[in-house]
Formats: structure tokens, C-alpha cells, sequence
């Protein structure tokens, strides 16, 4: 109970001080080269986009401690399913012959929950371990809580996985052009402040024929009764639970805000192709009736 | 990479298009045949194709598994892990198969209709391009009953209904049945279940050059014959007989 309301509390500070106005913003580095005139949007609000990677961070250090259970607790446990269902599509470490190396990125995996589920992939099911495996988060928080994470992880598996801090839509000269085998990004990219430039960063550091894959909140406008139950759930119930659980109420509404402004499922694979991936059939995959989608996309020989 | 797009317009499936062409629905079909316009683009796009063109070259080793799927990105050029971006995975293979099989049969058929022995009448010559069919099938038949239980699963058999749809449409149209009437559909639904059982049949067949098999599919296409040219005639008799009736009814005066 004390810790909770520690938590709590601490929100409740980090909260007070997730920047509404230009002067406190405590993890925002305020990246020169963006326009300040140029706006984008942070769940319904518009502010500068300079500001948008901050109050992100916000956010996201919130939710750090609480994203497990929180997670749990808004998809009923089903984000598991997605996850899983995301990765053995994937099939990470089946390669002929058997051992060849892959290297992948996972963006905005600081929790490793998708990062651990590829290493299981290639090393418990493929039995291969020689895959090199970076998570990459903009925020230390997310990233300290995998790092934590993967310390129970078996020892060969660890020594396949390495930490970095990075934007995505920038990624450090470190990560060299056509040197990856698979990019991923689950329920990161919604939070970008420049998607494209992501894509198009994605795009670079693949090798070709490397895959870009992505799992994203997404729209259940097929199932018009079903959208507005999913619809009831994400608004009310919700940024309740944030508040009751996490003791982070503006966190959660910003979640679902941004879900409801993330581009549909047609669109977001348009932005793909834009990219320069090829996407084969419709190019994503609806899970649970398209709450959450599946984009994938391959980057061509030439 | 902006220079590479346009060469790409014309592939719709895997698209590097534009987003105003993009909101386009991405498989361009078109729900009638036209001598006038070329043929739509088919489902698999240019990396796709790519991809299923070399593995399908290692199907009669892997059959229509992943395997062949990643052995074949590897000959194409690309990664082991290319083909995660098939939406269908190994299904993606039997399509394919299905779809390339199913436009081959086009160019076989000018073949089979020349000649001295060409198939005189529609149904020698729907008998003729099934057993076409099933012979296309002849490299990949130790691997086929694996890929019929794919298709069978609840995701995928949509899909493989519709491929079957249409090869029976294919063939009917290639052996130059031109009928409108209620026999349209039962013609397509009656090969299509004779073409799936004769297919199943061939997968056990160990006879030489398959002369079991068609035998089988002569004796199926024989009972559809015998058993619709029956029917035909009760539906004649049932209408004679009506309109008989009435006009003996309007004989003795009934206000019909």
C-alpha cells in the first residue's frame, strides 16, 4: 500500500511536471532541427512538435513500473496473444542452414516483452542462438525495466540481447545501412513524433529483403457493434483503470487518444509502401477484429 | 528509391505506389472476362512472386513448407526471413500453385484443341483440361494431401474454395460452353466437386501414368452425364405434363 501510493505520488509530481508550457519539461531534449512552428498531435491535444517527444517520455516513465498489469488489465490478458501470435509469424532464427546469423531490432521495446519472445523463438524453438538481438527505447525508464527483466533470462540468451537509447526516428550511426534482418516495433509507433521519418530510418538500416514488421493498436471499423463496445471500454473504463491502478489517470487517456488518432489500417500500409517497403497481399493482418493490427513490409531487391 | 516507383505501378499487390492509387482495393479484379482490355494483374506482387517462383522449385523436395519458402527467398536473393512477410505463410505456396496451374491451363488448352485427336464437343473437352489439371499436379502429388489439409483449415478454405470455383469456371469457359441458363452453376458446381474427388483419388494413385485416376474421373464426369441427362428428362416430362393438365383443365372450362 505505501508503495503504492509512493507511486502514486510520484506520478502525481512527474505528472505535475509533464510540460504543458515550453519551460519545465523534464525529458524532452528539445531536438533543434524540428520547425517550431510545425504542430502534431498528443491524443487530441495539437502542440509543437518538439514537444511531443517529451511529454511522451512523460508518459512513458509513468507507465514504466505499472506496464505488465496495466497491459494485463485494458486487453484482458489478450496482449499476450497478440505478442505471441506477432512473433512466431515472424519465425525469428529459422534459417537454413541452421546457425546463419540474424540481427534484429526491436524499437520501442524497452520492456523486452517482444525481444524475449524472439530469443525464445530462435533459441528454445529453432534452436539457433546466433541471432544478435538490440532493444532499442527512446526512454531510459521502459529500457531499466528490461534490462531488470532479462537478467532472469537463461545466460546464453542474455548475451545475445544489447541495450540502446535511441530515437527512432534518428538511430545512431552505430546501426549501419542494410545491416538488419528484421525490424520490429509493437505498440511503439504510434508514439512517434515523425512516423515516416521512422519509416523511412527502417527502411535504411534493413538489408534487402529484411522485414519490417509492426504491431499497432488499430480500427475496428469493420464491426461497427463490436467498435462501439471497444469504443465504451477504451474511454470509460480505461483511464479508470489507470487511475485506480497505476494512479495515473492522464497517462491512460492519452493512450487511448492516441489509438483513436493512429492512421487506419489502409493508410498506415500506405505510409509503408511510401517508405519504399513492399507489402504482399493487403500488406497487414487484423487480430481480434482489428483492434490491433499486424503491418508488415519487406524491402525490396532494389 | 522515388526512381523505382513508377516500374512498380504496375504490380497492385505489392505496391510502391502512390497513396492516392494505394486507396484503390489493392487486388484489382475484375468479375468478367473481356477480349478488349488486358487481364487485371495477378494476387502476388513483384517481391512475392519473387519469392513463391523460387520456392515453388523446392516444393517436390519440402513440399509447401516454410522450409521451401526460405530456401527459395535465399535462391531469389533475399534473407531466410523474407518470407514472414507472405500473409499466408505456406499457403501463400499453394496458391500459387493453384493460381499459376490454374492460367497455364490457357495456353495448354490452344494445344490440346489442335490436332487430329482434339476433343470434339464441350464435354470432351472439359474432360480433356481436367485431366490437364490433374496432370499439372503430377510433380507435387507426394507432397498434395499435406497441402489439401492446409487448405482445409478453416482460415484458408475460403480462399481454396474460390481458386476451385474458378478453375471450374476456367474450364468451362476454355472448352466453349457459352450457357446462361441455371446450368451455369451446376455445371461449375458438379465439375468442381468431380475435379476435387478425382484430385483426392490421384494422391493414393500408384498406377502407371495415372490411368486409375482417369479412369476415375471419366466414370464420375459418365454418372454427371447419365444422372443430369435423367433429370433433364423428368423436368421435361414434369412440364409436359403440367401444361397438359392445364390445357384439359381450360378445355372443360376452367378460367385458367
Amino acid at each position: 500500500m505505501n508503495a503504492r501510493s509512493g507511486l502514486r505520488l510520484g506520478a502525481r509530481a512527474l505528472r505535475a511536471s509533464t510540460p504543458r508550457a515550453p519551460v519545465a519539461r523534464p525529458f524532452s531534449t528539445t531536438i533543434p532541427q524540428y520547425d517550431q512552428g510545425k504542430h502534431t498531435h498528443f491524443g487530441y491535444e495539437t502542440i509543437p512538435e518538439a514537444e511531443k517527444q517529451g511529454r511522451v517520455a512523460g508518459v512513458f516513465t509513468n507507465v514504466a513500473e505499472s506496464y505488465d498489469k496495466m497491459n494485463d488489465l485494458m486487453s484482458l490478458g489478450v496482449h499476450r496473444l497478440w505478442k505471441d501470435y506477432f512473433v512466431s509469424t515472424l519465425n525469428p532464427g529459422a534459417t537454413t542452414p541452421l546457425g546463419q546469423p540474424q540481427k534484429i531490432l526491436d524499437v520501442a521495446g524497452g520492456t523486452g516483452d517482444i525481444a524475449f519472445r524472439m530469443l525464445h523463438n530462435a533459441h528454445v524453438l529453432n534452436g539457433n542462438p546466433n541471432i544478435e538481438l538490440t532493444i532499442s527505447d527512446i526512454n531510459p525508464a521502459m529500457l531499466e525495466v528490461g534490462r531488470q527483466r532479462s537478467l532472469a533470462l537463461p545466460a546464453e540468451q542474455q548475451s545475445c540481447i544489447s541495450f540502446l537509447e535511441a530515437n527512432a526516428e534518428t538511430l545512431p550511426s552505430s546501426i549501419q545501412d542494410n545491416s538488419l534482418d528484421l525490424y520490429t516495433v509493437a505498440f511503439g509507433i504510434r508514439n512517434f513524433t515523425n512516423m515516416r521519418a521512422a519509416l523511412k530510418e527502417a527502411h535504411r538500416v534493413l538489408k534487402p529483403g529484411g522485414i519490417f514488421a509492426c504491431l499497432e493498436f488499430s480500427k475496428v471499423d469493420r464491426f461497427p457493434l463490436f467498435n462501439a463496445v471497444y469504443k465504451q471500454w477504451s474511454f470509460s473504463a480505461i483511464p479508470l483503470i489507470g487511475q485506480l491502478v497505476a494512479g495515473d489517470r492522464d497517462s491512460y487517456q492519452y493512450l487511448v487518444e492516441s489509438i483513436e488518432r493512429f492512421p487506419t489500417q489502409v493508410e498506415f500500409r500506405d505510409m509503408i509502401v511510401e517508405a519504399g517497403f513492399d507489402v504482399a497481399g493487403e500488406g497487414y493482418e487484423n487480430l481480434t477484429g482489428g483492434i490491433a493490427a499486424i503491418h508488415r513490409g519487406i524491402k525490396p531487391l532494389r | 528509391m522515388a526512381t523505382a516507383l513508377p516500374t512498380r505501378t504496375a504490380t497492385r499487390c505489392f505496391r510502391t505506389t502512390r497513396p492516392r492509387t494505394c486507396n484503390q482495393h489493392i487486388h484489382s479484379r475484375r468479375a468478367f472476362h473481356s477480349y478488349d482490355h488486358p487481364p487485371p494483374p495477378g494476387p502476388f506482387g513483384a517481391t512475392e512472386t519473387l519469392i513463391l517462383s523460387a520456392a515453388y522449385k523446392h516444393v517436390p523436395e519440402h513440399g509447401f513448407t516454410h522450409r521451401a519458402l526460405s530456401l527459395g527467398a535465399c535462391d531469389a536473393g533475399l534473407l531466410d526471413i523474407s518470407p514472414s512477410a507472405l500473409p499466408d505463410g505456406a499457403f501463400s505456396l499453394i496458391r500459387y500453385h493453384l493460381y499459376t496451374q490454374r492460367l497455364a491451363l490457357a495456353a495448354k488448352s490452344s494445344h490440346i484443341f489442335q490436332g487430329e485427336d482434339a476433343p470434339v464437343g464441350v464435354g470432351a473437352k472439359v474432360t480433356a483440361l481436367t485431366w490437364e489439371r490433374l496432370m499439372a499436379n503430377r510433380e507435387v502429388i507426394h507432397q498434395w494431401q499435406e497441402a489439401l489439409a492446409v487448405m482445409a483449415q478453416p482460415s484458408h478454405a475460403p480462399a481454396s474454395l474460390k481458386e476451385l470455383a474458378m478453375l471450374s469456371d476456367e474450364i468451362w469457359y476454355l472448352a466453349g460452353d457459352t450457357a446462361v441458363d441455371p446450368s451455369w452453376y451446376t455445371k461449375r458446381a458438379t465439375l468442381s466437386m468431380i475435379y476435387s474427388s478425382s484430385e483426392l483419388f490421384m494422391t493414393n494413385d500408384h498406377s502407371p501414368d495415372y490411368v486409375e485416376t482417369n479412369k476415375f474421373l471419366k466414370r464420375r464426369l459418365g454418372e454427371v452425364q447419365s444422372v443430369g441427362g435423367a433429370l433433364g428428362a423428368i423436368g421435361q416430362w414434369v412440364g409436359f405434363t403440367a401444361s397438359a393438365g392445364i390445357n384439359v383443365l381450360r378445355s372443360k372450362g376452367a378460367r385458367i
